[in-house]
């Protein structure tokens, strides 16, 4: 199949990119001064982040499209946009913890941007579960398009509880509305690092839509 | 700051493993959908 051919070429790209963002973070970028050599998971954790919500609210916008012209299509993107934002999630929410103990001197504290990110991975979870445990194809696409909706009205709140609530979490430094308050070379670090995450999205997402496709084509009633 | 090494090595360890995971994974399910 000629999609998931395309998935394919498109990981191993992103994946050889991914190598070179580790050459470029750990050998060509400056280390920050208060926190040491732990900043450079910020190149990780961040991207990762916006992937996570980006992906979200792409599930949402399939299912409030899906929900009026009823295509398949937009339901099968959305399943795969949100299996591989619950993997961009799982990264969010290993690498901050990893971060937060050498800076913070904790893994984990309940505060707002961080529980509110775990309830984003747990949206995640939920649609996933949902679509597994209902079989009749219109009725998992419906149930699962009102979930994934909800899923994606959470997504501002995630973003924005840094300014909403006294957090723990910094506040952002790049998607804000005044200029990013980064250094230069840490800024282009971030910026590859993004890149290459969205090319992985692509990769994966493509990839993820070809295999319910092939599903389909190989068990019409799935 | 060399103590905080460890733990940017295991972030990028972890990152690392979760996406070529993920790509394996995925690679095996499609050639058996």
């Amino acid at each position: 199949m000629r999609l998931l051919k395309t998935g394919r070429w498109i990981t191993v790209v992103g994946l050889s990119l991914l190598a070179a963002v580790y050459v470029r973070a750990l050998a060509f970028t400056p280390v920050e001064r208060t926190q040491g050599v732990a900043q450079k998971i910020f190149y990780l954790h961040v991207p990762a982040a916006i992937w996570t919500e980006t992906g979200m609210i792409l599930v949402g916008v399939a299912s409030i499209f899906y929900l009026f012209l009823k295509d398949p299509r937009l339901d099968r993107f959305a399943e795969a946009s949100a299996e591989v934002g619950m993997l961009f999630g799982t990264i969010v929410l290993t690498t901050g913890p990893i971060w937060g103990k050498p800076i913070w001197g904790t893994w984990w504290t309940w505060d707002a941007r961080l529980t509110l990110t775990l309830l984003l991975f747990l949206m995640y979870v939920g649609y996933l579960l949902l679509r597994g445990a209902v079989t009749e194809p219109g009725l998992r696409a419906r149930y699962a398009a009102v979930l994934g909706i909800s899923g994606m009205c959470l997504v501002p709140f995630v973003h924005l509880s840094v300014y909403m609530f006294r957090t723990l979490h910094p506040q952002p430094i790049v998607l804000k509305p005044s200029a990013p308050s980064l250094p230069g070379a840490m800024l282009a670090t971030l910026a590859f690092s993004f890149l290459v995450f969205t090319v992985l999205y692509v990769g994966f997402v493509t990839q993820r839509y070809a295999l319910t496709l092939l599903r389909e084509q190989t068990e019409p009633h799935a | 700051m060399p103590e905080n090494t460890p733990y940017m090595v295991t972030a990028y360890i972890i990152t690392a493993a979760i996406l070529i995971g993920y790509a394996v994974f995925l690679y095996r399910r499609t050639l058996k959908p």
